[in-house]
């Protein structure tokens, strides 16, 4: 079976498995995970539990009598080798282990992981987990897998795959991506990684077309020259974010070279990505950034000649600045454009780059000022920056022109609310910096690093 | 967990390994005449340097700019601190010093890292690393990701850096790498830059205990 097929029932599946469902008790994770389940939109919900009875309106039972999916299990430690046995023998295709205490807690509990392997791989069913948050999956239209320890998630459906080594990041995930209106496709907590690592994630993900951005949060990657195959396929079709955390501990062991002490830990890992193609990120500011770039439908900046247009002077020099620290250039506009804008907007306005078209420019001017900027050939891409002044007329100007000359755009725009929905009801992705905003367009480069 | 024990090759010996590696013109004496002999084919100034001891330049037994005399001198107790052996090599100068240097990451295999800075690489912390052996261009990404990556371009008018023989550097150690499993860490460090062309002062290879 190829992993592409293979994990079909955990992204996707029609019928789910509960097992841990016997609490009544609404502040257990458990009973999260149950009610998670039952508002997902799966055909077939099951709720397994050692005592016969009822949770959340649903009857339990002590055994899985029919072939699921995908089966959740949230029992004690001491249960989940029991109940991954039942779920094997019943014919479950997936498991998700959520419950903790294995292989993190030592030996003893990494060979109860590896059993729960074993057991599944005799029955050829994939394990998830264990000690995960779960796993949560856009299933078409308003429909969603929400297998998940995870309360309250608003989902929203969109282009974003995370995979995560740590289930606190996967909330902290989910909260970035409501503030942001970003929407998800799948996300699936790692866990310990005893059977499915980010490789094998990253195998199926691979093939899943209604993935457009995949992202990934990693302690630790350790699929080796596999792992760079993968998300090269990947990034040959579709940007791969990554965020790689215990960046510093390189060099802790006593190296008898230079190299040893300069070289190690991290270093790999930078080469390793940028062979792959993804784009690297150094913190979690940066890779929500990024998220929100490659995530709208910008196009890629296939050129690094920028300019920023304004009708605020001091942050767009801050936007600037960051771009040129980023590698990207700000040519001085074209004659031609010059001509244009003069025509137009008042004398004290600046028409180099930054183009600081002023606040006392005429509502009328904004539209041809604006497209001069943006048909200059001599530019690539464009930052709007708009603080203080709600001026609609300026708004409409550069959504109007991001759109028509199919340059990609975007924004860091401050108490101007109209402005604000304007630009993002056309698609651009606005930043909460003048930086952060700069640092959004670099990443539109293709094979970008930050 | 313990770590390995290691053996650590003489600078000669490492050399002899990583093949295609520009160096100095040196020889490796074994007599105070022969070393008298290469001073003169030499230039008549050498570097003079103990073999087979680690941390030479720090226990001070690598003497810069020796005439014949001074090679006399010196020989003996250069020969006495290491193998037996001293290694004369020509004085060179140049306008840069990087290290360039290879490992075995425990998940990704054979990576060949380059600094700036050579013997001042660790205080700089400006390394690029990249997956051994480069694929075409990988070098040069990497390269560009280096904060000092002005200084391999040209700067106050010294030429830029020959990337394709700086390539061969790496090359060097990547095959090393990939030819000889019992390898586990090389330096080439400093690697000078003369006139835009790298050449390797020092080098170590390190090879797992069998």
């Amino acid at each position: 079976m190829t992993a592409q097929a293979s994990l079909d029932p955990l992204f996707k599946p029609a019928s789910v498995a509960v097992y841990g469902a016997s609490t009544r008790d609404r502040a257990k994770l458990g009973n999260t995970l149950l009610r998670n389940a039952l508002q997902s939109d799966t055909a077939e919900v099951f709720a397994v539990s050692p005592s016969a009875g009822r949770a959340e309106g649903l009857t339990t039972v002590v055994s899985l009598r029919h072939p699921v999916d995908l089966a959740l299990i949230s029992v004690p430690g001491p249960a989940v080798e029991a109940a991954i046995n039942d779920a094997a023998a019943a014919g479950a295709r997936c498991a998700v282990v959520l419950t903790s205490g294995f292989g993190e807690t030592g030996d003893e509990g990494r060979a109860a992981e590896r059993r729960i392997v074993d057991r599944a791989a005799r029955s050829g069913m994939r394990v998830q987990g264990p000690n995960c948050m779960g796993v949560v999956s856009h299933l078409g239209g308003d429909r969603w897998l929400n297998g998940s320890y995870f309360w309250n998630v608003a989902l929203r459906p969109g282009p974003i795959s995370l995979l995560s080594q740590s289930g606190a990041f996967g909330g902290m995930f989910f909260s970035e991506l409501a503030a942001r209106g970003l929407g998800l496709k799948r996300f699936a907590s790692l866990g310990n990684a005893a059977d499915l690592d980010e490789t094998a994630m990253l195998e199926w993900l691979a093939g899943d077309d209604e993935t457009g951005v995949v992202a990934l949060f990693a302690e630790a990657i350790s699929g080796g020259r596999r792992f760079v195959d993968v998300v090269r396929r990947i990034t040959s079709e579709r940007p791969v974010v990554v965020l790689k955390s215990g960046r510093s501990v390189a060099g802790t062991r006593a190296a008898a070279s230079h190299t040893g002490s300069i070289a190690g830990g991290h270093g790999a890992v930078s080469a390793a990505l940028r062979r792959a193609g993804a784009i690297e990120t150094s913190n979690s500011d940066e890779f929500f950034d990024v998220l929100t770039a490659v995530s709208s439908h910008q196009p890629a900046l296939t050129g690094s000649r920028v300019a920023v247009v304004t009708v605020s002077g001091g942050p767009s020099v801050l936007a600037a600045d960051e771009a040129e620290r980023l590698g990207l250039s700000l040519p001085a506009m074209a004659d031609g454009t010059v001509e244009r804008l003069r025509a137009v907007v008042p004398a004290f306005a600046a028409t180099g780059n930054p183009v600081d078209l002023t606040p006392q420019c005429a509502a009328d001017a904004y539209s041809p000022a604006v497209s001069a900027v943006f048909d200059d050939p001599a530019i690539d891409g464009v930052i709007a920056i708009n603080c203080g002044l709600d001026l609609e007329p300026f708004g409409k100007a550069v959504a109007e022109a991001s759109t028509r000359t199919a340059k990609p755009t975007v924004g860091f725009v401050t108490d101007a609310p109209t402005v604000a929905t304007i630009l993002a009801d056309s698609g651009i992705p606005l930043f909460s910096s003048p930086e952060r905003a700069a640092r959004g367009l670099a990443s539109l480069t293709a094979g970008s690093r930050l | 967990m313990t770590e390995p024990r290691v053996i650590e090759l003489s600078e000669w010996d490492s050399k002899q390994r990583l093949s295609g590696l520009p160096t100095p013109r040196e020889v490796l004496t074994t007599t105070v005449e022969e070393a008298i002999d290469a001073c003169e084919d030499l230039g008549g100034r050498v570097v003079c340097k103990a073999s087979g001891v680690a941390h030479k330049s720090e226990l001070g037994l690598v003497r810069i700019g020796l005439d014949a005399a001074g090679v006399r001198s010196s020989w003996e107790e250069l020969a006495a601190a290491g193998d037996g052996t001293v290694l004369c090599a020509e004085l060179v100068s140049g306008e840069l010093e990087l290290i360039v240097g290879g490992l075995r990451d425990p998940h990704f295999g054979p990576v060949v890292s380059i600094g700036i800075g050579g013997v001042a690489t660790e205080v700089f912390g400006d390394v690029a690393v990249v997956l051994a052996p480069p694929e075409p261009g990988e070098l040069d990404d990497a390269l560009a990701t280096l904060r000092g990556s002005t200084l391999l371009r040209g700067h106050r008018g010294s030429p830029p850096v020959d990337v394709a023989a700086l390539e061969q550097v790496v090359m060097a150690v990547s095959n090393l790498l990939d030819t000889d499993p019992s390898v586990v860490e090389v330096d080439c460090n400093p690697v000078l830059i003369s006139g835009g062309q790298p050449l390797v002062l020092d080098a170590l290879v390190v090879r797992a205990a069998p």
